[in-house]
């Protein structure tokens, strides 16, 4: 019989990365709602940016141990306690950058949920089940999507522009995570993220061809403390309803 | 089955019989262009609803109110998409055309849609107010259709605004129960919104109105627009709101609530594009659109 891993300080920490990048994730999808190229594009966001938000939501709850806490929590948090990534931070002011960026996080997201598959903790094996679901029709959509654009030659070049402009964040979503030691040490996770970038790269190069190696150099160790410039701005939007008064319930 | 009628009282015999017209008959060319107005100016006012409320979905106040206000506005989203279809169907113009006429200020949106959601409490006016206010109307048409696709897709669009409604009666009892600063911005946004919100109605019906003879339409403007306020004076009142009509008053003989005259020029003013945030929201829309015309190029060229 398997024994339920407690969820230590460490863990928890590790956890929290993954519910700030679905959380951020999520939000920066929600910004193109309403102004995609087409309707079919501003609900298939929006969808999109649902699941990510209720995956981000699930996450929380188990590192909080109760769901009314989140809110709490997410506002209140200083920026150096966030554990988002950089790719999840950026301001992306372009679609061809959204769409990339939402190409290149679910082409990551279901090869970090499979690590939890067989997690010690039930209640992580349950919800990556349900995620993994859901993360194969946002793959099925960023595909059809790339697929269709990168075979007319002027939407391909502002695709790949925005690829090689994105890479380096995305690199940051790869970056060791405080506590993941433990969390494979607990059995909570099967192993590390990071490993699994070059099954990630391989997808990538298939569907875009071999790209300049120079680009996939630098994933460091800085374990997503630091935020990006654009994190303020984004964080301020999070919090503006909130931050009128901070007592209140809306 | 594609049904001809010779003349216009011949159909108009049909349409007062219950006689509902699908897109392959061969029905009267004013009634064809009538009923496309309509659906036209409905889809654009869904998609431009959808466009109001989404400045509003990142700042949301909490993780599930956002997910709420996503699947909104992804709702109103779908109504346009779904009413598009249908109006294209009528042969008039295509999705594309009512779309770029929309944003070149061509063609017509309702008057509630040219004001800016300032704030939360303006998101939640616009939930509890606005969105009642057209299921009020689109109940209404949808009872007595006379055009057989509207009247199926109303039924989809009625079902989903309930939640809408929900959502905007949850809040405004939340905030009703909260802090001074919570209630003094509610009572802000009722301030703004209570005479768009009550003149989405419009004036009142012509005695010959030609959506109300052809049943279209099957209750007059003046007659939707009191049932709203019947509903909704006491029910702010109750939740300890005012609201910004220093005529209104209460006719203990009549046992109902009489409003103060109504100045129908903001009104006006909208359905000119000279509304409070007519520009911004058309070329805010026509810019966006404008950006990424690439894809839709691209994609046209993938499909040909």
């Amino acid at each position: 019989m398997m024994v339920k891993s407690t969820l230590t300080s460490p863990i928890k920490e590790y956890l929290l990365a993954f519910a700030d990048d679905e959380h951020l994730m999520g939000q920066q999808h929600t910004e193109w709602i309403g102004i995609a190229p087409f309707l079919e594009e501003d609900m298939a966001f929006a969808s999109i940016g649902q699941d990510e938000l209720g995956h981000a939501s699930m996450l929380y709850s188990l590192v909080l141990g109760d769901s009314s806490e989140i809110d709490g929590f997410v506002f209140n948090r200083k920026p150096e306690e966030w554990r988002s990534c950089q790719l999840v931070e950026s301001n992306h002011r372009e679609w061809e950058e959204a769409l990339m960026r939402h190409w290149c996080y679910d082409m990551a997201e279901d090869l970090r949920w499979e690590l939890f598959r067989k997690s010690s903790h039930p209640e992580l094996v349950s919800i990556s089940e349900r995620a993994l679901k859901e993360e194969a029709y946002h793959r099925r959509h960023a595909e059809a999507l790339v697929e269709n654009l990168l075979s007319v030659p002027s939407s391909k070049s502002r695709l790949m522009e925005a690829l090689e402009k994105i890479i380096p964040e995305v690199l940051d979503l790869f970056s060791p995570m405080p506590g993941e030691e433990d969390a494979i040490s607990s059995e909570v996770v099967s192993g590390k993220y990071c490993d699994m970038f070059p099954v990630w790269r391989t997808r990538l190069e298939n569907r875009f061809g071999v790209l300049d190696p120079d680009l996939f150099t630098g994933i460091d160790d800085v374990t997503r403390t630091r935020r990006h410039s654009d994190f303020d701005v984004l964080f301020n939007r999070i919090r503006e309803v909130f931050l009128l008064d901070p007592e209140a319930t809306w | 089955m594609n049904r001809v009628w010779n003349a216009i009282e011949d159909f108009e015999k049909f349409l007062n019989d219950g006689g509902v017209v699908e897109p392959v008959d061969d029905m009267p060319n004013e009634y064809r262009q009538a009923v496309f107005d309509f659906i036209e100016m409905h889809a654009n006012s869904e998609l431009m609803g959808g466009l109001t409320e989404r400045d509003w979905i990142p700042k949301a106040p909490g993780l599930r109110h956002k997910m709420t206000v996503i699947a909104k506005t992804q709702d109103e989203i779908g109504h346009a998409h779904l009413l598009y279809m249908i109006a294209a169907d009528l042969k008039i113009k295509t999705r594309k055309e009512m779309m770029e006429d929309l944003f070149a200020g061509k063609s017509k949106f309702h008057n509630v849609f040219h004001y800016q959601a300032k704030t939360w409490g303006d998101q939640v006016a616009i939930a509890f107010l606005v969105d009642a206010a057209a299921v009020i109307s689109q109940q209404a048409v949808f009872k007595n259709c006379s055009y057989g696709p509207y009247k199926r897709i109303l039924k989809r669009i009625i079902a989903e605004e309930g939640f809408h409604l929900r959502f905007g009666e949850e809040s405004v009892l939340r905030i009703s129960q909260g802090t001074e600063i919570q209630k003094a911005l509610f009572q802000q946004s009722i301030n703004d919104w209570w005479w768009p919100a009550l003149q989405l109605f419009g004036p009142d019906s012509k005695p010959n109105d030609r959506l109300l003879r052809w049943h279209i339409k099957s209750e007059r403007n003046e007659v939707l627009r009191d049932k709203w306020v019947q509903k909704f004076v006491p029910l702010l009142h109750g939740y300890g709101f005012t609201i910004p009509d220093s005529g209104l008053k209460w006719d203990e003989e009549e046992n109902r609530w009489e409003i103060g005259p109504i100045d129908w020029e903001p009104l006006k003013r909208t359905m000119a594009m000279g509304g409070p945030d007519s520009a911004r929201r058309i070329s805010e829309a026509s810019d966006s659109w404008e950006k990424t015309s690439w894809v839709r190029e691209a994609l046209e060229i993938v499909a040909s």
